[in-house]
């Protein structure tokens, strides 16, 4: 039933993986935005503690609107947007499929910043970071779950890179207020009991935006 | 077009916001505080609140609109819930506008991170963003449901928006209905009604001007078409 989703993010990795398109730009972006933030923010390196949870989900957003905006606007080349409105599947099918490949894009991409940024920012690396998977996990996926949907709303307009960011970013503040507190709570150490209610948001919010989108994506491929 | 409605709601308008000015300006009593300015800022509360609850409102119905159009294709409910997003925004924009010339000089800041605020600059994002895409897209069935389908993603989001920025501390007066020590005194609570109504009255004439806009529009583009076709 889900083979429709399977052969999209198939053909969406392979594409990747044969380019490494948006990986890199995002891997090289985020590189940058550590650059620009050490030069525009000259703080002493207990600050720079302080927010490098949030430096690191504004390196993760702004560049995962790479991924998103290359994801449909690839389909835009040869009238392959149309050909896959034409397909007689379930939308939400074509969504699923877009949706895993921008996820898992994404993903490892920010296995491969990650190691960057300890680096960059002198980070202690303890046991306990492991508890980032599943912040990182469930941040990235609220963050694609409505990032996917809006960009196949973005893509059909004249300015799609700026519209992405205007539609997205405030939707998914959410994403970005409880991420980055949970980041700042596996980072420093403090990774109690009292952040699993928070994860649990994080993951409503997953949840509810998937369901939505899945929902609603019938609607953007038809003419 | 012009109905006999529309010339009566007009009257009606002019009369209630005129005697909405003359009780927050005259009739209710002046607040006790130790700040003369807060006195004075205090009868913004009239305005800022009634338009806050009026965006609140056109956000529900560009919701309902949109839900609508999704199911029935009914080009009316397109165009309810555009004419309600650009009211909506219209009042959130006089919300963000009031709310710091009311906190200057009872906060001494115009503007601070608190839940509210944050979340009704957030809100007033979205429906730009609304707004926005529209403008990019080309007139047609595609605009409609994408629209549609962002004004119904928006809206389910707002409250989710909301509870996530109470994360910071709250420095807004809590809501004076609903707390039990600082219930408004009866004339201001009458002014403050009467206020609401009046705005109430504003979002129903508007929203009505124009949808019947929007319709024309759509009217002339069609016999703009025909006569190309010709």
């Amino acid at each position: 039933m889900m083979s429709t989703a399977f052969s999209i993010l198939k053909k969406d990795l392979r594409m990747e993986f044969r380019s490494k398109e948006s990986i890199l730009a995002m891997w090289i972006f985020s590189l940058l935005i550590f650059v620009i933030f050490n030069f525009t923010f000259e703080v002493s390196r207990l600050v720079m503690l302080e927010i490098a949870p949030g430096l690191l989900w504004v390196a993760f957003v702004f560049s995962g609107m790479f991924g998103l905006n290359q994801s449909f606007s690839m389909e835009k080349e040869n009238g392959n947007l149309r050909a896959m409105a034409l397909m007689p599947v379930d939308g939400g099918q074509i969504y699923v499929g877009k949706f895993l490949s921008v996820t898992i894009i994404m993903l490892m991409f920010e296995a491969l910043i990650f190691p960057i940024f300890i680096i960059f920012y002198d980070l202690q690396l303890s046991l306990g970071m492991f508890m980032l998977i599943p912040v990182l996990l469930a941040g990235t996926i609220g963050f694609t779950s409505l990032g996917t949907i809006l960009s196949a709303v973005a893509v059909h307009t004249r300015n799609q890179q700026i519209l992405l960011s205007l539609l997205l970013w405030p939707l998914v503040s959410p994403i970005i207020i409880w991420s980055v507190t949970l980041t700042g709570m596996v980072l420093s150490g403090e990774m109690t009991e009292a952040c699993y209610p928070l994860l649990v948001r994080v993951g409503a919010f997953d949840v509810i935006f998937f369901t939505l989108s899945y929902m609603l994506f019938d609607f953007i491929l038809e003419d | 077009m012009r109905s006999k409605i529309d010339k009566i709601l007009l009257i009606i308008l002019l009369i209630a916001f005129l005697v909405s000015i003359y009780l927050i300006f005259q009739w209710v009593p002046q607040i006790k505080a130790s700040n003369p300015a807060e006195q004075i800022a205090q009868r913004i509360f009239y305005f800022h609140v009634p338009s806050a609850w009026l965006g609140f409102m056109a956000f529900f119905v560009v919701f309902c609109g949109s839900v609508a159009y999704l199911v029935t294709r009914d080009r009316k409910y397109e165009l309810i819930s555009v004419a309600s997003a650009e009211i909506g925004v219209l009042f959130i924009s006089l919300v963000l506008i009031t709310g710091p010339i009311w906190a200057k000089p009872v906060w001494g800041i115009w503007w601070t991170w608190d839940v509210r605020l944050t979340s009704s600059l957030i809100l007033w994002l979205i429906y730009v963003a609304f707004l926005m895409l529209r403008r990019y897209l080309p007139d047609g069935s595609k605009r409609a449901n994408l629209s549609a389908v962002v004004g119904i993603i928006g809206f389910i989001d707002v409250p989710i928006v909301y509870y996530s920025i109470r994360w910071w501390e709250t420095q807004h007066p809590k809501a004076v209905m609903a707390s039990s020590e600082g219930s408004l005194a009866a004339p201001m609570f009458f002014a403050f009604m009467f206020s609401l109504a009046t705005f109430t009255l504003l979002y129903v004439y508007l929203i009505r001007k124009r949808y019947q806009l929007l319709a024309l529009e759509d009217t002339i583009n069609k016999q703009f078409k025909e006569m190309e076709i010709l």
